[in-house]
C-alpha cells in the first residue's frame, strides 16, 4: 500500500531545489558546478511534472514532458561540457569569469 | 531637286559631325588611328559638301523678290510647349519646335563654321599626330562643330541656346584637353563659370523677349521689335524700355561668349588648349557667336540706342584694351589671343555703331586670317617641339627654315593689319565707316560722340593691331635664329625647357590648311568691295536680308544720295590706312632683323610693366571679386562646421555613443550576471501573467454603450455597469459568478446615471466636457468661442451651469445663447440630457452645447490562478428624461418649444 503525499510536498520539493539550482548558479562562478546547477533546476522541473501527472494521469503528458526535459538536459549536457572544455583549453581554467572575450 | 532634299540635308550637317562625335567618343580609343581619323575629318567634310550644296541653291534664289530673301528651313519636331505670362498680364502659349533655318546670315556663318573646321581638322590630323588623346580629340572637336550648327542654324532662342551651351562645354573639355596639368584645367573652369554668368544673361534676356513678343522664333520677335517700346521695370526701377533691358542682357550674355569686357579674361587662359582647338574655337567660330546673336536680332538691338551704344562703347574699349595688352606679350599665342579679343571689340563696336553687315563681315574674314595666324603659330610650335609656348624673342630667322609658313603667316598679318585690298582692309573699313558715319550723322549730339569715340579708339586700336603683328613676325621670322645649341639650352635652363635647335617645316597636312586659309585672307575682300566706288558689294546684298540695316532706314528718309564719295568716307579710308602705315612702319623700325625689345625700351618702365602684366586685371578681379567670394564660402562653411554640424553630426553621434556606453555595461562578461538579469525578466514577465489586466474600453451610442475588456489566458469576467456594487452580468444580482462574455452592449436607463455633463464643441473636433455639480460652476472661457459676449466692450461674466434635482440650469450672464429657432431672452435656461443650445454670435463664431449623461462601468477579472483584478471606466451617454419625469414640466415654454 503506497503512502499518499499530497501534492503540496512535491510542489514544495521542487521549488526547493530549483532554488538551490538558481542559487548555484548565479553565485558560484565554476563552469562545472553552474552546469550542475542547471541539471539541478531541470530536475526540479522534472520533480513537479511527474508529481502532475500523478494528479492527472489521463493523457500522462507530465511524463511525456518529463521524458523530453531528460533528452533536452542530455543534449545541453553534451553541448555544455563541449563549450567547458574548449575553454578551459583557451584559458587553462573553468572559471567563467575568465570567459570575457566579448565584453564591452 | 526639290525643297525636300535640302531640308534633308540641312538636318545632316548638323547630324553627321553629332555622329563622328558619339562614334569616336564611345568606341575611338579602341579604334584604329585611321579609322578615327577618317571619321573625324569625313564627317567634317560631308558636312561642309553638304553646307555648299544648300548654300549653292540659297545662292542661286538670293535675286528672288521675297521679302526674307531665300531661306531653307526644316521642323525636325516640337520640342515642348508652354504657357508664359506676359508684360500686359495675359498669357501666351507658346510651341517652342526643334526647328532649323538657313538664311544668307546663317548660311554664311554655316559655310565658315564647316569650312574653316574642315580645313583645322585637316591640320589637326598632323598636329596631334602624337597624342595619347586622339580620339578623344576628335570626339571633342566634332562634337564642337554639331554644337556650333545647332548654334548659327536654330531658327529660334531656345535651339540656338541648345548650342550656345554646347560649344561652351566643348570649349571646356578643349582648353583643358592636357587635364593632367592643373593649371590648364583651371583654365577650361575659368572659362566655363565666365560663360556661364554670361549665359545667365542670355536667359533672361531670352524671357523678356518671349514675354513681350509672345514668340521664341527669331522671325518673329524680329518683326515684333517696333512694339518693344514699352518700359521694363526691375522692381519698381524702371530700366528703359523692353528693347534696351532685353538687349543689355543679351549682350552680357556676348561679352561672355565673345570675350568682351569685362568677361574677356578666360580667352586669353584659353590657349592652354591645343593650338587647333584656338583656331578654331577661340578665334573662328564660337567666340564670333555673340556677334552672330546680335546680328541675328539686329531689329531689337535697333529700337534700343541706348543698348546700342553701350555695344559701341565696350567693344571699341576692349579693342584698344586688349591691342594694348598685345604690344606687351611674348609668346606667340597669347599676343594672338589679345588680339583675337581685340578683333572681337572691332566686330561689337561695328555692330554698336549700326553696321551690323560690315560687323558680321568682319566675323567672315576674321575666321580666315586669325585661324590661318593661329595655325601659323601651331606650325611653329609644332616646328620648336613645343606644345605650350613660343616665345618670340627666343625665335627668329624662321622664314628660311619653314618658307610656306612664314609666308602664309605674313599673308594673314597683313589682312589683319589692314593693308589695302586685303580682305581684313575691306572689313576694318567698313567698320570704320560705320562709326565715321555716326560721328558725322545731323542727329543727336550723343550719337556722334559715340561715334567719334569708336573712330578714334578703333583707329589707335588698329595702330596697335598692325603693330603687334608685325612685330611678332619680324621678331619670330627675320633674322637669325636665337634658340640654337647653347643658347637655346641656356634659356631653356631658367625657362620651361629648350626648344629644337634644328626648327624644319612642318608636314603637308600642316601646311595646306595655311595655304587654303591664306589665300582666303588674301581674296575674300572681293565680297565686300565698298559701294562708295560704284563697286558690287555682294555682301550686303546678301546681309539685307537678313540683317536689319541703320543705312536702308536712313536711305529710304533721304534718298539713295548715301553712296558717294562723302567727308565720312575719306575720313574712315584715312583713319585706316594711316592706322596701317603707322603700325607697320613702327614695327619695321624697331624689330626688322633684331633680337632685343626695343619698344620696352623706348617706353616708360612702369607703363610697360603694366601692360605686360594685361593692365593687371585678373588680379583686380582677384581681389575685388574672388577674393571677397572666398572669404564668404570660408565663412559659410565655418557655420555649416561648427554649428550645421554639430546639431546634425557631433551631437547625434555623442548621444549614440553614450547610449552605446550605458547599454554595453550589461555586456560586463560575468556570467552571474547575465543570470541575475534574466532571472528579474523571467520574475517580472511571470508577474504580468499571474496578474489579470482587464483594459477596459468602451464607447457610447445614444443610451447604448458597447464595452470591451482584454482577452487573456483563462480570464473570466463580470461586469457592474452602474457601479453600483452589485455585478448585472453574467448574473443579475449575483455575488460569484464569472463569466466568459468580455464585449457586452448595455442601454442604460434615466435612473442609472450618476451625474451630467455639459459637451462643448470645441474647433479640433473633439468635445469638451464641463461636470455639472449642485455647486454653481462658470463655463471656462477658454472652451467658449471668441464672440460668446453679448457687449463685447463692457465686463463679461461667464455663464453658469449648476444642477438641480435631475435638471441642469444654464445661467447665461453676459453670455449670447440661442437655439436654431432664435435667440433665448432668459437669464436662466432649464435643460434636459439630450437638449442643446448655441453660444455666441451665428455671424462670428459659435458653439454647440449639449446635455449629456454620465455613467460609470466596472469589470472584474479573474485568471487561471484565481487572482483578480477590477477596472472602472466613465462613459457619457445620451439617455433622455422618461416622458413621465416631472422635470419635463418645468422647462420654461420658450426653450420647450425651441427644444424640442
Amino acid at each position: 500500500m503506497a503512502v499518499e503525499f499530497p501534492i503540496g510536498i512535491y510542489i514544495a520539493l521542487a521549488s526547493a531545489l530549483f532554488g538551490i539550482g538558481a542559487v548555484g548558479f548565479l553565485i558560484r562562478r565554476n563552469a562545472l558546478i553552474q552546469l550542475m546547477s542547471i541539471e539541478l533546476m531541470l530536475n526540479a522541473v522534472n520533480v513537479s511534472l511527474v508529481a502532475f501527472n500523478r494528479a492527472h494521469p489521463e493523457t500522462q503528458a507530465g511524463q511525456v514532458f518529463a521524458f523530453f526535459v531528460i533528452a533536452v538536459a542530455a543534449a545541453e549536457a553534451a553541448v555544455g561540457l563541449a563549450i567547458v572544455i574548449s575553454l578551459y583549453r583557451l584559458k587553462q581554467t573553468v572559471e567563467t569569469d575568465s570567459a570575457d572575450e566579448l565584453r564591452y | 531637286m526639290n525643297e525636300l532634299l535640302y531640308e534633308r540635308a540641312l538636318v545632316w550637317i548638323i547630324l553627321l559631325p553629332l555622329i563622328g562625335a558619339v562614334l569616336n567618343g564611345l568606341l575611338g580609343r579602341f579604334a584604329d588611328k585611321n579609322l578615327v581619323s577618317a571619321l573625324g575629318v569625313g564627317s567634317v567634310a560631308g558636312s561642309f559638301f553638304l553646307a555648299l550644296v544648300c548654300f549653292a541653291h540659297l545662292f542661286t534664289g538670293m535675286d528672288a523678290a521675297n521679302e526674307h530673301g531665300a531661306q531653307i528651313a526644316v521642323t525636325a519636331y516640337q520640342w515642348f510647349h508652354l504657357s508664359l505670362p506676359t508684360f500686359g498680364g495675359g498669357v501666351h502659349e507658346v510651341g517652342i519646335d526643334v526647328r532649323f533655318l538657313m538664311d544668307a546670315l546663317s548660311g554664311l556663318m554655316t559655310l565658315v563654321v564647316t569650312g574653316v573646321g574642315l580645313v583645322i581638322h585637316v591640320y589637326s590630323l598632323g598636329y596631334m599626330k602624337e597624342d595619347p588623346g586622339y580620339a578623344r580629340f576628335f570626339a571633342y572637336l566634332n562634337l564642337f562643330l554639331a554644337s556650333m550648327l545647332i548654334l548659327v542654324l536654330g531658327s529660334n532662342l531656345p535651339v540656338m541656346f541648345v548650342g550656345w551651351e554646347g560649344v561652351g562645354l566643348c570649349s571646356y573639355l578643349l582648353i583643358g584637353f592636357w587635364y593632367q596639368t592643373p593649371a590648364f584645367a583651371a583654365a577650361g573652369k575659368k572659362a566655363f563659370i565666365a560663360n556661364r554668368i554670361g549665359d545667365f544673361g542670355v536667359l533672361i534676356g531670352m524671357f523678356i523677349l518671349v514675354s513681350a513678343a509672345g514668340s521664341f522664333e527669331f522671325a518673329d520677335i524680329n518683326s515684333a521689335a517696333p512694339s518693344l517700346t514699352q518700359p521694363f521695370f526691375l522692381g519698381t526701377w524702371q530700366m528703359g524700355t523692353l528693347a534696351t533691358a532685353a538687349g543689355l542682357f543679351l549682350f552680357l550674355g556676348c561679352t561672355g561668349k565673345s570675350a568682351q569686357i569685362p568677361l574677356y579674361v578666360w580667352l586669353p587662359d584659353a590657349m592652354a588648349g591645343p593650338t587647333p582647338v584656338s583656331a578654331l574655337i577661340h578665334a573662328a567660330t564660337m567666340v564670333t557667336a555673340g556677334v552672330y546673336l546680335t546680328c541675328r536680332l539686329s531689329p531689337v538691338f535697333m529700337q534700343s540706342p541706348v543698348a546700342m551704344g553701350v555695344i559701341a562703347v565696350i567693344g571699341a574699349s576692349t579693342a584698344l584694351l586688349a591691342a594694348s595688352i598685345a604690344v606687351a606679350q611674348k609668346e606667340m599665342k597669347r599676343i594672338l589671343a589679345y588680339s583675337t579679343v581685340s578683333q572681337l571689340g572691332f566686330m561689337f563696336a561695328a555692330v554698336g555703331v549700326g553696321a551690323f553687315s560690315a560687323g558680321f563681315y568682319q566675323v567672315f574674314t576674321h575666321a580666315f586670317f586669325k585661324a590661318c595666324l593661329f595655325l601659323g603659330a601651331g606650325s611653329v610650335m609644332h616646328a620648336i617641339g613645343s606644345h605650350t609656348d613660343a616665345d618670340i624673342f627666343r625665335l627668329g630667322g624662321l622664314h628660311k627654315k619653314m618658307p610656306k609658313t612664314s609666308w602664309t603667316f605674313l599673308l594673314a598679318a597683313c589682312s589683319i593689319a589692314g593693308v589695302p585690298l586685303f580682305a581684313g582692309f575691306f572689313s576694318k573699313d567698313g567698320i570704320l565707316l560705320g562709326a565715321s558715319e555716326l560721328a558725322y550723322a545731323p542727329e543727336p549730339l550723343s550719337a556722334n560722340w559715340v561715334g567719334g569715340f569708336v573712330l578714334v579708339a578703333l583707329s589707335l586700336a588698329a595702330t596697335m593691331t598692325a603693330f603687334y603683328m608685325f612685330r611678332m613676325y619680324f621678331l619670330a621670322f627675320t633674322g637669325e635664329y636665337r634658340s640654337t645649341g647653347e643658347e637655346g639650352a641656356a634659356h631653356g635652363a631658367h625657362d620651361h625647357h629648350a626648344y629644337d635647335p634644328n626648327p624644319h617645316e612642318s608636314p603637308d597636312t600642316m601646311t595646306w590648311p595655311l595655304i587654303i586659309l591664306a589665300a582666303g585672307a588674301v581674296s575674300l575682300g572681293l565680297l565686300g568691295l565698298p559701294t562708295e566706288w560704284h563697286l558690287t558689294n555682294w555682301w550686303q546684298g546678301w546681309m539685307g536680308h537678313s540683317i536689319a540695316s541703320v543705312h536702308a532706314a536712313a536711305e529710304g528718309a533721304e534718298g539713295a544720295e548715301e553712296s558717294g564719295l562723302t567727308i565720312a568716307y575719306w575720313t574712315a579710308l584715312a583713319s585706316g590706312v594711316l592706322a596701317m602705315a603707322v603700325g607697320i612702319g613702327a614695327a619695321y623700325k624697331l624689330y626688322y632683323n633684331r633680337a632685343d625689345d626695343r619698344f620696352r625700351d623706348a617706353m616708360p618702365g612702369r607703363l610697360y610693366q603694366l601692360m605686360a602684366d594685361k593692365w593687371r586685371v585678373d588680379e583686380l578681379y582677384q581681389r575685388v571679386i574672388l577674393g571677397p567670394l572666398a572669404g564668404l564660402a570660408t565663412f559659410v562653411g565655418w557655420i555649416d562646421q561648427t554649428f550645421v554640424d554639430m546639431l546634425l553630426t557631433r551631437i547625434p553621434s555623442k548621444l549614440a555613443l553614450l547610449s552605446g556606453f550605458v547599454a554595453t555595461r550589461i555586456q560586463n562578461g560575468r556570467v552571474y550576471a547575465y543570470g541575475a538579469v534574466m532571472t528579474v525578466g523571467l520574475a517580472v514577465v511571470s508577474w504580468f501573467f499571474v496578474t489579470p489586466h482587464p483594459n477596459l474600453e468602451g464607447q457610447a451610442e445614444g443610451a447604448t454603450a458597447h464595452f470591451e475588456a482584454a482577452a487573456g489566458m483563462g480570464y473570466a469576467y463580470r461586469w457592474d455597469f452602474d457601479s453600483d456594487g452589485t455585478w448585472d452580468a453574467p448574473t443579475q444580482g449575483s455575488e460569484e459568478g464569472f463569466g466568459a462574455e468580455r464585449s457586452p452592449s448595455h442601454e442604460y436607463a434615466f435612473s442609472a446615471l450618476r451625474g451630467r455633463v455639459l459637451l462643448i464643441a470645441q474647433p479640433d473636433g473633439d468635445d469638451a466636457r464641463v461636470l455639472v455639480t449642485e455647486e454653481p460652476r462658470p463655463l471656462p472661457a477658454s472652451l467658449l468661442p471668441a464672440g460668446w459676449m453679448e457687449d463685447p466692450t463692457g465686463d463679461a461674466t461667464l455663464p453658469s451651469v449648476r444642477l438641480e434635482g435631475t435638471e441642469i440650469v444654464l445661467r447665461r450672464n453676459s453670455a449670447v445663447f440661442s437655439t436654431p429657432h432664435g435667440a433665448i431672452a432668459d437669464e436662466e435656461v432649464h435643460l434636459g440630457i439630450g437638449d442643446h443650445v448655441i453660444v455666441g454670435r451665428p455671424e462670428t463664431s459659435r458653439t454647440d452645447i449639449a446635455v449629456r449623461g454620465l455613467v460609470e462601468a466596472t469589470v472584474e477579472v479573474e485568471n487561471a490562478f484565481g487572482n483578480r483584478a477590477h477596472e472602472s471606466l466613465e462613459l457619457v451617454v445620451n439617455v433622455p428624461p422618461e416622458r413621465s419625469e416631472p422635470a419635463q414640466a418645468r422647462l420654461t415654454t420658450a426653450t420647450d418649444e425651441v427644444l424640442r
